[in-house]
């Protein structure tokens, strides 16, 4: 065998070189797939479960000279297959596989069994490092590997279209892994709900990556999908996101695989199991076990508050010796629960978030706005939101957060609960010193970094709409109405929270922060008449400028509405354009007009846009005409 | 193999004192294995009893039966065997018998010690080795016993006959003496004889009594002494455990499970290198992004990004490829969004694409389009240039299919389709001038030679000349002497004429008739000579005739394909013809093909030469211009696609530079087309100034006419000429009307 991958590999490399002097010629440098295989010996299935694991892609020759419809690979990629541990390693298993089925065949049990437990295993590690030499190679990598593995971790593990249940287990958990960590970090910039799936943008290591990750709702496996090809992906893309994840956890100085807290991962909160280990236990507030005891266990005494203080102090510990002191805590508590007398829990709360409020050092402008937008705000979580992807952003964004389930660390008539997310047409018993808002605004604050007035996202009303934070509104051509209103509440916001730079507690920022949002609030409806009479003010002017002649401002929608008969038929003036576009020669005429047409549609596309936001206000208007 | 097992192990130990735990751990595994084993036999014995009690006794019983027959065929057989060696011995001879009655005697001399033991001590030799000798052998006492003497024959028979007993004595050999045969030994001898057994008192046939006790018993326990090999260590065994004594210390057999490493470690270090190309050497081509979603994605879109009913039913009607692949959607409140159907299969063809198509680094231009267009000199600059309408002919009833300006600038020729000629004063507009020619006009030519002003226009089949009269008196005449048919002079000579100059019946001139329809006429520069064209005239197509002389001629045996248009040479004797996609440059005086331009067009419409005459624009039906540049090459130097529709006609100035097309798209485009008289810079063109006016006339049915090939007019601008000195440009269209463009 050996013997004969030589061979092969010195007929490619005397093919190589037998070209023209200087440069190979396309037959030499590439080769068709079937001859693909046939160098390899392998068959067909095999060879795409290579090209998958080793990233090797079809190119395209200058000149197909085998055919148009061929599929051509480089002869150099082939080259780079043959060399391959893992094409030996499948050989291999392939052999090992049979003995297994002649020991069956010959109802050698015991042969059989003892087979099928020692089969030869391989790792993808190597594959990891030769594709991804560095680690900003591999995060570069990530948008792919994550939406895959957030995909498989929604996965029901099913015997019929062969997804193993370690997969989805694995997938699960790495995908949580990633989350803690950029919960950890804040790193979390833009979240977008759409139809197909909840977009998170999240910036690690100056690399931006943006990876979907469905709802989190039963999948339906459709038929006309080959598992085989997502499983192979699925499984370089773990071993991928395994070694990112040990790196990252590694540049915190935290031990990788995180220890979860059996209790909550019993609980299904594996999520904030994680968050809690990778905090370093000082976030830990006990869970709701039973309401009871949790209030007897909620006070824990000073010196435990002391100790954790100190523990905080030394940052470079390693998590296992955080986990086994989490559990000492808890043994601890369970001693102390005996003795204490109960006072309530909201001092854990807060201790939490005075924890979170430290300066750290080496923080970008960016983070730190993350970190600080939910600071001293306090969730609640319906049953019936996302539960998982709302704590992730209202950690990510320095919220602290409770649900109504098991585990979770304050219950819902917790005093210092801000605000509670709900999602349900009407709520039966409401507290009135937190607000009852929907989903959406937690996504809307943490892509704005601002607070908005919670007025239109209130329990049982349609929300204003939710519009994609990775549209850039000006260079579209089109800026939706919400778009301006939030800009100008961006303004406003930073106006006011301009002249007091000197204010370093986090608190009084939030303070201010929540103060101006409500001011904002009242000013809204003033803002919008001053608004109104601006534009009324500019249209006029426009007109009387019109009438003199010159351009005006908004040319295009003021022509729009002026009636034909009063505009004077333009001077026919020589475009210069089309004069130039005489001269050009076809190659470029034909790119001109390419890129005209493209630029022709993008206007025609916001044009019908325009035209319906312009008859949906109509409507609107009559609508409200009607009603007076 | 215990006692096996432990030298190897004391062995091991001995040798090296590190492998001391392994070799204690594979002790216990392999006692493990023993206990196992025995287990095992323990477990197979018992179920081999209960086989058995399951078992019905009938069965037990009947296998006890088989084997008492067994025990009594075993008799049989030793009694066999000892019957055939008696009955071996008696036939061996009587010289045997005593023989073996002497070894029964010493069988049965077991007993009794006292009978006498054979005297001879030589042993089983043959006899032969002492029959020279005097003694038989020797007794135990080492002395020699001596042989009998020998009887005489007499002595013996007389010693047989007296000895009644004799028939029963036996000589034996070996002892030399004769034995007596006692009577039982006798009896025995007869018995075997007749095949009995030898002894009388042994019962062959006694009934068998099984001492074993079978009750209760699975079978017979062996008595059979332990073998030795039970004692000693087995061979195979130590050469076993040396083996795995072995494969254990070389690591072939590891006895505890491999520790779990940990499945990921660090792998990258803190180098922030990034690298362009792969471990294959091969540049790394990534795999492009997914495109972010915009607003129409949202779960809760704006409202102007939903589409309306009669949108989405209007997908319906588009190509499947045209049509929007995902239609957005509005969901009042996020817990009504369910699971996109399509998610698992999107990111499956993502996996598909990735691993699947090939991938190219592909330039994308994100650039503006306008920095695509070439950088062009200001018109302003190259002024002057006609630009605004300052007058307009108007009096022709048909569309104007020609014009032609005088060479002094003065007059302007018309042809129309109503079949009038008119001659305008340029200045003012003023219709000088009419002729009713009686048959559609299509092209007029003005001579340019000032001092014969002629006009040639081709109506219908015929070249008609005229004297339009605008010249002094002297001219006049002239004009009057070229224009008077000479009596045909030309007819002593055997040819007849290729064309007829007649005289025009109705006006004063001369009629030149062809046997085709004439489109094209045009005048040499010096005026004398002009050229007809007839694209329908097959080799007839293309005539020359000479004004002065009255004569025509035809230059070429035959055409490569349709002539378009023929145009003289300014200055050398050179003739351009254009045929439907080249143009032929014919060297007049060597009378050869000098050039042949290769277009590129579709078809040719018109062609007008630049004053110099080594630049040709020409004018097509795919709306094309082309300039060519004869001294560069014979492919055009460079090709415009300026009108959206037919370009009908193209001139050149005579002194300025610049040139000009009409199309049916009712433009006339004016360029500035400067051709240096350096050699090496190539000409300049410049577009100027689209030129409008002109309406839309009505295209005249082709074909209607008899005449097959009835040229139609075009619906837009027909013709345009420049002014020969001034930078003004006359346009006629198809709408009747003729304008003049000045600066």
């Amino acid at each position: 065998m050996v013997k004969q991958v030589k061979n092969a590999v010195k007929a490619a490399k005397r093919k190589l070189h037998t070209g023209r002097r200087g440069n190979p010629g396309n037959a030499a440098k590439y080769i068709t797939r079937n001859k693909a295989l046939n160098r390899l010996q392998i068959k067909l299935p095999e060879f795409r479960r290579l090209c998958i694991l080793k990233g090797i892609h079809p190119r395209e020759p200058k000149k197909k000279f085998e055919g148009q419809n061929k599929t051509y690979y480089h002869v150099k990629d082939i080259n780079f297959l043959l060399h391959e541990p893992l094409l030996e390693k499948s050989r291999e298993i392939r052999a090992y596989e049979k003995k297994i089925t002649k020991a069956r065949a010959k109802y050698n049990t015991d042969l059989a069994h003892r087979l099928q437990n020692n089969r030869p295993s391989f790792t993808l590690d190597h594959l990891v490092k030769e594709r991804y030499p560095s680690f900003i190679d591999a995060v570069r990598d990530l948008e792919d590997p994550l939406t895959m593995i957030h995909l498989f971790a929604t996965l029901p593990a099913d015997t019929t279209h062969s997804v193993p249940f370690e997969r989805v287990h694995s997938c699960r958990r790495l995908s949580l892994e990633w989350q803690a960590y950029v919960t950890r970090t804040h790193s979390l910039r833009k979240i977008f709900v759409s139809v197909k799936g909840i977009y998170y943008q999240v910036e690690v290591s100056g690399q931006k990556i943006t990876y979907l990750t469905p709802h989190v709702l039963n999948q339906v496996l459709p038929e006309d999908v080959d598992f085989r090809v997502m499983l192979t992906f699925a499984e370089f893309y773990e071993t991928l996101l395994g070694f990112v994840n040990f790196k990252l956890y590694h540049s915190l100085g935290l031990n990788y695989p995180p220890v979860l807290d059996p209790r909550l991962e019993q609980a299904a909160a594996e999520l904030y199991a994680l968050m809690k280990d990778l905090a370093g236990g000082t976030t830990s507030a006990p869970l709701l076990e039973d309401a009871s005891a949790k209030e007897d266990d909620a006070p824990v005494s000073v010196d435990e508050q002391q100790s954790l203080m100190e523990a905080e102090n030394k940052e470079k510990r390693i998590a296992e010796s955080q986990a086994r002191l989490a559990s000492l805590q808890d043994r601890l508590k369970q001693i102390e629960k005996e003795k204490e007398k109960p006072q309530d829990v909201p001092v854990q709360v807060k201790t939490e978030a005075m924890d979170v409020d430290d300066v750290i050092e080496d923080e970008d402008l960016e983070t730190r706005t993350c970190r600080r937008l939910f600071q001293n705000l306090t969730f609640f979580l319906g049953r019936e939101v996302p539960r998982e992807s709302l704590l992730f952003v209202i950690r990510s964004f320095g919220g602290a957060v409770s649900w109504d389930g098991d585990g979770a660390p304050f219950p819902e008539n917790d005093e210092v609960i801000t605000h509670q997310i709900v999602d349900r047409p009407t709520q039966g018993h409401k507290f009135l010193s937190r607000h009852y808002v929907q989903p959406q605004w937690v996504y809307d604050c943490a892509n704005n970094r601002i607070l908005l007035p919670t007025e239109p996202y209130l329990l049982g009303r349609i929300p204003p709409p939710h519009l994609s934070p990775f549209v850039d509104n000006e260079a579209e051509g089109h800026v939706p109405e919400y778009a301006d209103t939030i800009k100008r509440l961006r303004l406003a916001a930073n106006q006011q929270l301009a002249p007091l730079p000197g204010s370093e507690s986090g608190i009084d920022e939030g303070e201010l922060l929540v103060a101006a949002a409500a001011r904002r609030r009242e000013d809204l409806e003033a803002e919008k008449e001053r608004e109104l009479a601006a534009m009324e003010k500019s249209y006029a002017e426009d007109l009387r400028r019109e009438l003199a002649g010159k351009s005006f401002s908004g040319e295009e929608e003021a022509l729009a509405d002026v009636p034909e008969s009063e505009v004077l038929p333009p001077p026919k003036e020589d475009d210069p354009k089309d004069m130039a576009k005489m001269m050009l020669s076809r190659n470029k005429r034909n790119l001109y007009q390419a890129m005209e047409m493209s630029n022709t549609k993008k206007k025609e596309e916001v044009k019908l846009i325009k035209e319906r936001k312009r008859k949906a206000d109509e409507k609107e208007r009559k609508k409200k005409t009607r009603t007076m | 193999m215990a006692a096996s097992d432990d030298d190897a192990l004391q062995v091991l130990s001995g040798d090296d004192q590190d492998d001391g735990a392994y070799s204690s751990d594979f002790e216990e595994e392999e006692a493990d294995s023993g206990e196992e084993e025995a287990d095992l036999d323990e477990e197979e014995g018992d179920f081999d009893d209960e086989d058995e009690e399951d078992e019905d006794s009938d069965e037990e019983d009947g296998a006890a039966d088989g084997n008492v027959e067994a025990n009594d065929s075993a008799n049989h057989e030793e009694i066999r065997e000892a019957l055939l060696d008696y009955i071996g011995n008696g036939n061996a001879g009587a010289d045997g018998d005593e023989e073996s009655d002497d070894r029964e005697a010493a069988d049965e001399s077991d007993s009794s010690e006292d009978e006498a033991p054979p005297r001879n001590t030589v042993g089983e030799i043959p006899l032969e080795f002492y029959k020279d000798e005097e003694h038989i052998g020797y007794d135990r006492a080492g002395r020699k016993l001596k042989k009998q003497a020998r009887k005489d024959q007499l002595d013996s028979f007389l010693d047989r006959s007296d000895d009644p007993k004799d028939w029963h004595k036996v000589y034996d050999e070996y002892n030399d003496e004769y034995v007596e045969l006692t009577k039982e030994e006798m009896g025995m001898i007869s018995r075997i004889r007749q095949g009995k057994l030898p002894h009388a008192e042994v019962d062959a046939y006694q009934p068998y009594v099984d001492w074993f006790d079978w009750d209760g018993k699975g079978h017979p326990l062996s008595n059979a002494p332990e073998p030795k090999r039970r004692f000693i260590p087995s061979k195979w065994e130590a050469k076993k455990v040396v083996k795995l004594v072995r494969a254990l210390r070389k690591g072939w057999i590891k006895l505890d499970k491999p520790k779990e490493k940990p499945r990921f470690y660090l792998m990258w270090g803190d180098d922030l290198k990034v690298n362009e190309k792969t471990a294959n050497g091969l540049a790394y081509i990534p795999a492009p992004k997914a495109k972010l979603p915009g607003h129409e994605e949202s779960y809760n879109p704006p409202v102007e990004y939903i589409p309306s009913e009669e949108e989405i039913n209007s997908y319906q009607l588009m190509y499947e490829e045209d049509r929007p692949k995902f239609i957005p959607k509005k969901f009042d409140s996020l817990r009504h969004v369910p699971a996109y159907a399509e998610f698992i299969k999107e990111i499956f063809e993502r996996c598909l694409d990735l691993y699947l198509c090939p991938r190219t680094r592909k330039k994308r231009l994100n650039i503006d389009p306008d920095s695509l267009l070439p950088k062009l000199p200001k018109p302003k600059d190259l002024q002057p240039y006609p630009t605004t309408c300052f007058l307009e002919y108007k009096g022709h009833t048909g569309a104007v299919s020609s014009i032609s300006a005088d060479p002094t600038g003065e007059w302007l020729l018309s042809g129309s389709r109503d079949g009038t000629v008119r001659v305008w004063e340029v200045q003012t507009g003023r219709c000088k001038k009419v002729w009713d020619m009686g048959g559609s006009v299509f092209c007029v030519a003005w001579n340019p030679n000032p001092a014969l002003p002629v006009v040639a226009i081709a109506v219908s089949n015929d070249v008609v000349l005229l004297d339009p009269e605008v010249g002094d008196e002297e001219v006049q005449l002239n004009i009057a002497k070229l224009l008077a048919v000479q009596p045909s002079t030309s007819e002593p000579t055997e040819n007849t004429p290729l064309i007829g100059w007649k005289r025009h019946d109705k006006l004063r001139g001369i009629q030149l008739s062809h046997q085709q329809n004439v489109v094209r006429v045009s005048w040499h520069n010096k005026g004398d000579y002009f050229v007809s064209v007839s694209p329908d005239g097959n080799n007839r197509a293309v005539l020359v005739h000479q004004l002065s002389k009255q004569q025509s001629q035809n230059p070429f045996r035959k055409h490569h394909g349709r002539v378009a248009d023929v145009l003289f040479h300014p200055a050398r004797p050179f003739m351009f013809v254009a045929t439907k996609m080249h143009v032929r440059v014919y060297n007049l005086a060597k009378q050869e093909l000098s050039k042949k331009l290769i277009t590129g067009l579709q078809e040719i419409s018109s062609m007008a030469l630049h004053s110099g005459g080594d630049n040709l624009i020409l004018g097509s039906k795919g709306a094309k211009l082309c300039w060519f540049d004869m001294d560069l090459s014979v492919k055009p130097y460079k090709t415009i696609k300026n009108h959206k529709e037919d370009i009908n006609a193209v001139a050149f100035h005579k002194s300025y530079p610049l040139f000009a097309s009409c199309s049916d798209d009712l433009s006339t485009h004016v360029f500035h087309g400067m051709v240096y008289s350096d050699l090496m810079q190539n000409p300049l063109i410049v577009p100027l100034k689209i030129l409008h006016g002109h309406q839309k006339g009505e295209r005249s049915p082709s074909g209607s006419s008899m005449l097959q090939s009835y040229p139609a007019t075009s619906p837009g601008v027909s013709d345009i000429k420049f002014h020969p000195t001034q930078p003004w440009l006359f346009t006629a269209g198809a709408d009747s009307v003729i304008k003049l463009f000045c600066n």
